[in-house]
């Protein structure tokens, strides 16, 4: 207790650090910078100017009595990009000021116009502008001596500041203050017939205006806010300023990271904001986004309920009944509660959480938090895996009714993604995206609209129509923002644009443009960097293009070490990947056992597309132990699976396999009917490797169709060979794009007895030499050409 | 200036009491107006020196000579908070006495102008912005000289007081240890460390010059950090060292009894308190709390008279004030008071908890929420702001939303039962059974203030009929009942249960006892008396003849004891 300055507290009318009730209630101040927007309104009504300034100023007048204070040098300077000679003016009038006296000020504020007098001009009590004056009027009268004095002191420095750095204007104005006497002679009457003019002038303009007062905004911030951490931290900012700030900084955390201060500027910014203001709870939240994106549940939780500690404060404060404010509160900080719990998936607690919102809001019969709840909850048992149709078909029924549509829409969403999974016939899925687009369209809800676009990219991929797909997700990558304000950011990185992106990468990878695939890769890097939420997606999908190329690519070694990777990001696939890679590397009972495990607990979670791979696996498991009549029926059940579900690209894989199948078994006949069904798709919508397998089978069938066994015995048809030939060609195009050397030495072999079948001696020599390279190159013993399909 | 070469060995009260006379004309002549009154408090306490044993004044040197009468007017205005005229007087003056007033005059002088400014600010934009302008020319200065080496132990505690207040917390802490170093005496420097030490493991790492006053700090330090045995014992060691009429050491120990909440021996210890010094009030503000604990009504009042007649503007005496009203459940007078404190020191910890709890009592949450808030933002570690937000929001009825905070005061007080029967209740509130019960036990092992944690864990294993859990529990919480000689209302319940779980598993012995002893409360009488006739069938039918059994039971107050059929050691939750 004996610290220095406590000898202060022996005197009872000190008030150390607590700013009392009344000033609260006083909601403008008089500033130095206030001061010079008062002496640019006194001088835009006292002096002619012609229209385009004119307009250019009043255009002017709404940001800057709005925005943030200002030093005088930027003032000045956008001012003066409007109008030079007003600029100068109001120089002229804050020199007056700041170097005269006390009393020079003190006149100032006695000349302006009042706006109980003057019915004539703009600055009449219920304009814009006369309201604002009246308010400076009154925040000047009530200003004690002291503070006129310390507001007088403020006012000079704010000017010598902006001089402290010689600048031509010192020298250049006593030389005008002869013509600054003509100005303030101008008589106001001539303002009156500007007024309308500017009023029709301006009403045009509404739209733009907004735009202009943002860009604006933004502009100062920069001077305000510089990016880079490396500035000494600076005072405190005001009320707007900091308002200004955390709005900034929260949409920049919501829609492009990247471009909001990093986590630890950022939270030194709120600190210091908190320091000198601790009760402005909106940073509290901000804090909590900003603790939320480097995942640390301790501080973030914190943050959230310091925040609605506050805001319980200030809610009650604000409405006189009271009750209304501080109760809304209490539920949608349970609420929060819950989401915080359900982001770093403690789902128990959130459950808790989320009961307790829900009982909360039905007490107090507060629908739209309820309906929030319910939202919450189908989401929160989808996470934990449960089934929730039924849930989220409630509170799309009960939001439609409450006219919710952001609700609507996203359970809506929810459920056709639900239905995706389960097998829903697409125009049902279809049609209710369709529905919810018209809604998102009629009230503007952008988030939804992306979340929509990046959804159909993925429907459209897991139906294997690959056009459809690239054509989606490219329509949201090139959409421009809906938001109003929109900070100037351009690419979100929301969820939805991860998603297509990560469908783009891959829809390329397939077509073997790694170039490509490695930009996209590249910048999703960047946009979601590897803390950020969304970055899984990316990481993931740069895992599997890997995995596939090496397995393609035939470099097993490569590949198997990604599998770990791929396990940590998602199980099931990193299970699925790692039987592949043993089966390739003929380690079949120990891939047989994995795929075993896995569609039994694909089939409980209904991931059937995953099903119908694991099926195809197998089946290709059983083929290596010549098992060939045992794959026929996996493979009908995996086709009648991949048929109901309408997934086209694995239900042509499928047949894709049965077709060999039944090449194996000696009915080439059949299997080249079958392939007929299953070529086109393939061929419009599948992957590069998938093509140059369908055509090499295709030739195989036309080949043995032909009557070229593997013994080569019979008369041969002529005309069939020829066209396996084509499509030999056409096959080893595709593989020798994705580098798949053994496949291609399997095409050089078939070629070379084609030929050879055919007469042509020097193609016969030429494919026989280019497999004799590759068998060298590959140093594996070649496995029965047979074998694979 | 050389006192640390003084220092002796512990116990030579003596050389204690020599020094601390030095020091205290040292802090005297530099203003430093609190260090010497817990210096003089300290040298009161010892016995009196024979004269030819006074310490000789420090030795006069030529610029002290130069500076003297600068000296003499300055700190006769620097007396009367004239602090610019002070600093204007000593500018040039070069003695290092001269040169630390200067130095003090020029800070107090800024935060007396920033506290002045803080009442009339330019509004919401300049609040905060108020800071002492003095301190970056007193910072620049001063680094000058220590980096010199030119600072004494006064100039290095300002220059560590200095860079407090500029938030340069680590630095200010190696200032400060600097500080003691070269002058251990000054109990000023260490009380500012004792402020910026947050944990254990940060005061065994600094390095403290070994003195006899080191002790007091340490002590001071394990209050502080809540480590009451401790601090207990260090007082103890200085009782014994021949400190024991010292009222300091008195009220710490008071306070620190208060701190674990055993409120008799902390009561003893404040009347003595008042008895050796009757205008005291420092800690009244403790005591007035321990009376409303206790509900004491007659010695509050008077103690709240009284202290009005000594001071009625100290913060201390609003504060008990306000404990006087809050235990009339005048919650609004109370409140009122509670908000005088604050207006008199708003950095006062205990009256924003204190005036959250009077806004409970008044139903008034949000307002309620808002004072513990603002304890909070004083004091991160005040577990009772914790808890009484906690406490709100379970009024409230979010049990989920309070566990947060109960959890945060818990993690301060991690031995206080009262924090864990609150997060077992609220635990149970969200039917978490398992965590609930851990809690309770919990309560019971770190010995449970309110005797409430038992029962309620013994109603939980009845609820989810887990009887022998619960009997057990139920018998525990009988003993311990018993063994305080307290009477709780709830005692009947327990024997009640009891009675039906031993006629359940046919131990009648037992069972009949405790439908005995059931008779003896008003509201399970009747229903003891239905056991005992249950039991008298079953006996008739089964014939076990058990004519003498309540002849030795009813001279036993804790009969149960007796009978216990389980192994209690083997108890688990």
């Amino acid at each position: 207790m004996a610290s220095v300055h406590e000898s202060l507290y022996f005197n009872p009318m000190m008030t150390n650090g607590v700013v009392h009730a009344n000033v609260f209630g006083i909601k403008d101040w008089v500033t130095p910078y206030k001061i010079s927007v008062l002496a640019l309104l006194y001088d835009m009504t006292a002096s002619k100017i012609t229209l385009p300034e004119r307009r250019r100023l009043n255009k002017l007048i709404l940001p800057l009595q709005q925005g943030p204070d200002l030093t005088l040098g930027q003032f000045l300077k956008t001012v003066e990009e409007c109008c030079p000679q007003t600029a100068y003016a109001v120089k002229l009038r804050l020199h007056e000021m700041a170097d005269g006296e006390l009393k020079d000020m003190e006149y100032f504020f006695s000349t302006l116009p009042t706006p109980f007098t003057a019915f004539d001009s703009e600055a009449y009590k219920t304009s814009v502008v006369g309201l604002f004056m009246r308010h400076m009027l009154l925040a000047y009268n009530k200003l004690s001596f002291s503070q006129v004095y310390k507001l007088y002191k403020s006012l000079q420095h704010y000017y010598h500041s902006h001089y402290a750095k010689p600048a031509d204007g010192t020298l250049g104005l006593p030389a005008l203050v002869a013509n600054d006497s003509d100005m303030d002679l101008t008589s106001t009457e001539d303002t009156v017939g500007d007024r309308i003019d500017r009023d029709e002038l301006d009403s045009p303009l509404h739209e733009s205006e907004l735009r202009f007062v943002m860009r604006f905004l933004d502009k100062v911030l920069l001077f305000v806010l510089p990016k880079n951490d490396s500035t000494p931290s600076r005072g405190p900012l005001s009320q707007k300023q900091a308002e200004y700030f955390l709005a900034r900084q929260a949409y920049l955390l919501k829609n492009d990271e990247n471009k909001a201060l990093k986590p630890a500027a950022l939270q030194e910014e709120l600190n210091n904001m908190l320091k000198f203001n601790p009760d402005f709870a909106e940073a509290h939240y901000l804090n909590y986004l900003n603790n939320m994106r480097v995942q640390d549940i301790f501080l973030s939780a914190h943050s959230l309920l310091h925040y609605f500690d506050r805001l319980i404060l200030s809610g009650n404060e604000g409405k006189s009944n009271g009750d209304e404010g501080y109760g809304r509160s209490l539920r949608y900080a349970a609420l929060n509660l819950a989401s915080l719990h359900c982001r770093f998936g403690h789902y128990q607690q959130a459950d808790l959480a989320l009961q307790e919102a829900i009982r909360i809001a039905q007490e107090s019969n507060d629908h739209v938090c309820l309906q929030h709840c319910l939202s919450w909850l189908y989401t929160l048992e989808q996470m934990k895996g449960s089934d929730s149709t039924v849930l989220t078909e409630d509170s799309v029924k009960m939001a439609a009714h409450f006219c919710l549509p952001y609700l609507a829409s996203l359970g809506i969403q929810s459920l056709v993604q639900q239905g995706a999974t389960q097998g829903k016939t697409a125009h049902k899925l279809m049609d209710a995206l369709k529905d919810t687009d018209i809604l998102h369209w009629k009230h503007s809800l952008s988030e939804l609209i992306e979340i929509s676009l990046a959804q159909t990219t993925s429907i459209w991929r897991m139906y294997g129509k690959s056009t459809m797909a690239l054509q989606q997700a490219q329509l949201l990558l090139n959409m421009s923002s809906l938001e109003p304000v929109n900070f100037g950011v351009q690419q979100n990185n929301t969820e939805a644009f991860a998603v297509a992106l990560c469908h783009l990468a891959e829809l390329h990878a397939e077509q073997g443009l790694y170039s490509a695939v490695s930009e996209i890769l590249q910048h999703l890097k960047e946009q979601f960097p590897p803390h950020s939420q969304h970055a899984k997606l990316w990481m993931l999908c740069n895992l599997k293009i890997q995995f596939e190329r090496h397995m393609n690519e035939g470099k097993y070694h490569l590949a198997e070490p990604l599998v770990t990777a791929m396990s940590a990001l998602n199980k099931t696939e990193g299970l699925y990947r790692k039987a592949q890679v043993l089966k390739a590397l003929n380690r079949s009972t120990e891939a047989y056992k994995i795929l075993q495990r896995l569609q039994v607990h694909c089939e409980k979670s209904k991931c059937t597309e995953v099903v119908i791979r694991v099926m195809l696996s197998t089946a290709e498991l059983h083929w290596e132990s010549s098992g060939f009549s045992t794959a026929l029926p996996l493979l009908l059940q995996a086709l009648a699976l991949a048929r109901q579900h309408h997934l086209q690209s694995l239900a042509s894989e499928t047949i894709l396999h049965l077709a060999f199948t039944q090449l194996m078994l000696g009915v080439p006949e059949h299997a080249l009917s079958v392939l007929h069904e299953a070529i086109e798709p393939v061929l419009a919508h599948g992957s590069v490797i998938d093509k140059g397998r369908a055509l090499l089978l295709t030739a195989r069938c036309q080949m043995a169709v032909a009557g070229f066994g593997p013994n080569g015995h019979g008369q041969a048809d002529l005309h069939l060979a020829a066209l396996a030939v084509d499509t030999l060609n056409e096959s080893a195009a595709y593989f020798s794009k994705l580098s798949c050397k053994e496949r291609l030495r399997d095409v050089h072999y078939l070629q070379a007895l084609l030929h050879r079948s055919l007469g042509q001696t020097s193609q016969c020599n030429k494919s026989a030499m280019l497999f004799r390279l590759l068998d060298q190159e590959l140093q594996s013993p070649a496995p029965p050409v047979s074998m694979r399909l | 200036m050389k006192m640390a070469a003084l220092c002796s060995e512990f116990g030579d009260l003596v050389q204690i009491k020599k020094q601390l006379i030095s020091v205290i004309s040292l802090c005297k002549e530099r203003g430093l107006l609190h260090s010497s009154k817990w210096a003089s408090e300290l040298a009161f306490a010892l016995s009196p020196l024979p004269k030819d044993e006074l310490p000789p004044s420090p030795p006069f040197t030529e610029d002290d000579a130069q500076d003297l009468d600068a000296l003499t007017v300055a700190k006769s205005y620097f007396d009367l908070k004239e602090y610019d005229r002070a600093a204007y007087f000593l500018r040039g003056c070069c003695s290092r006495k001269a040169y630390f007033l200067y130095m003090y005059s020029r800070y107090l002088s800024g935060e007396k102008k920033k506290d002045d400014e803080t009442v009339d600010s330019l509004g919401p934009l300049e609040k905060g912005q108020v800071r002492n302008e003095a301190l970056r020319e007193l910072r620049v200065e001063l680094s000058k000289k220590h980096n010199a080496g030119e600072l004494d132990g006064f100039t290095l505690y300002l220059y560590g007081v200095v860079l407090r207040k500029l938030d340069l917390l680590k630095e200010s802490v190696e200032v400060f240890v600097e500080a003691i170093h070269a002058l251990p005496l000054h109990w000023g420097a260490w009380l500012e460390l004792s402020n910026l030490v947050t944990n254990i493991e940060m005061l065994k790492s600094l390095s403290l010059p070994d003195c006899w006053i080191k002790d007091f700090f340490m002590a001071h330090m394990y209050t502080e950090l809540q480590m009451i045995k401790e601090a207990l014992q260090k007082y103890q060691n200085l009782i014994d060292a021949g400190f024991s009429k010292s009222t300091y050491i008195i009220s710490q120990i008071a306070v620190a009894y208060h701190n674990i909440r055993d409120i008799d021996q902390a009561l003893a210890l404040f009347n003595q308190l008042r008895e050796q010094d009757p205008y005291r009030i420092d800690n009244m503000d403790t005591f007035s709390n321990l009376l409303y604990v206790k509900s004491m009504k007659p010695e509050l009042s008077y103690l709240a008279h009284n202290l009005v007649e000594i001071d009625k503007y100290r913060v201390e005496t609003c504060c008990v004030i306000g404990n006087y009203y809050s235990l009339r459940s005048q919650h609004e007078k109370a409140a009122l008071y509670f908000q005088r404190a604050l207006k008199l020191n708003p950095r006062c910890l205990g009256a924003w908890t204190l005036m959250g709890h009077e806004y409970m009592e008044m139903k008034n949450t949000s307002a309620a929420i808002q004072a513990y808030r603002h304890a909070i933002e004083v004091n991160k570690r005040d577990y009772r702001a914790w808890y009484g937000l906690g406490q709100t929001y379970e009024i409230l009825k979010m049990p989920f939303y309070c566990l947060y905070y109960y959890r945060k005061a818990h993690q301060l007080r991690p031995n206080d039962s009262r924090m864990l029967v609150a997060l077992g209740e609220s635990y149970e509130k969200l039917s978490q059974q398992v965590e609930a019960k851990k809690c309770y036990w919990r309560a019971y092992s770190v010995g449970d203030v309110e005797k409430m944690a038992l029962l309620k864990l013994a109603k939980l294993h009845e609820q989810l009929t887990e009887s022998d859990d619960a009997a057990q529990c139920y018998m525990l919480y009988i003993q311990d009942i018993f063994s305080c000689g307290l009477e709780h209302a709830e005692v009947s319940t327990a024997l009640r249960y009891l009675g039906q779980y031993y006629f359940k598993n046919k131990l009648y012995d037992e069972a009949s006892l405790c439908a005995q002893r059931c008779c003896d409360y008003n509201d399970a009488r009747e229903e003891g008396k239905a056991l005992l006739r249950q039991i008298s069938q079953v006996r008739d039918q089964t014939e076990t003849p058990s004519a003498d059994l309540f002849a030795p039971l009813s001279n036993n107050n804790t009969p149960v004891r007796r009978v216990s059929p389980l192994n209690l050691i083997s108890f688990t939750p």
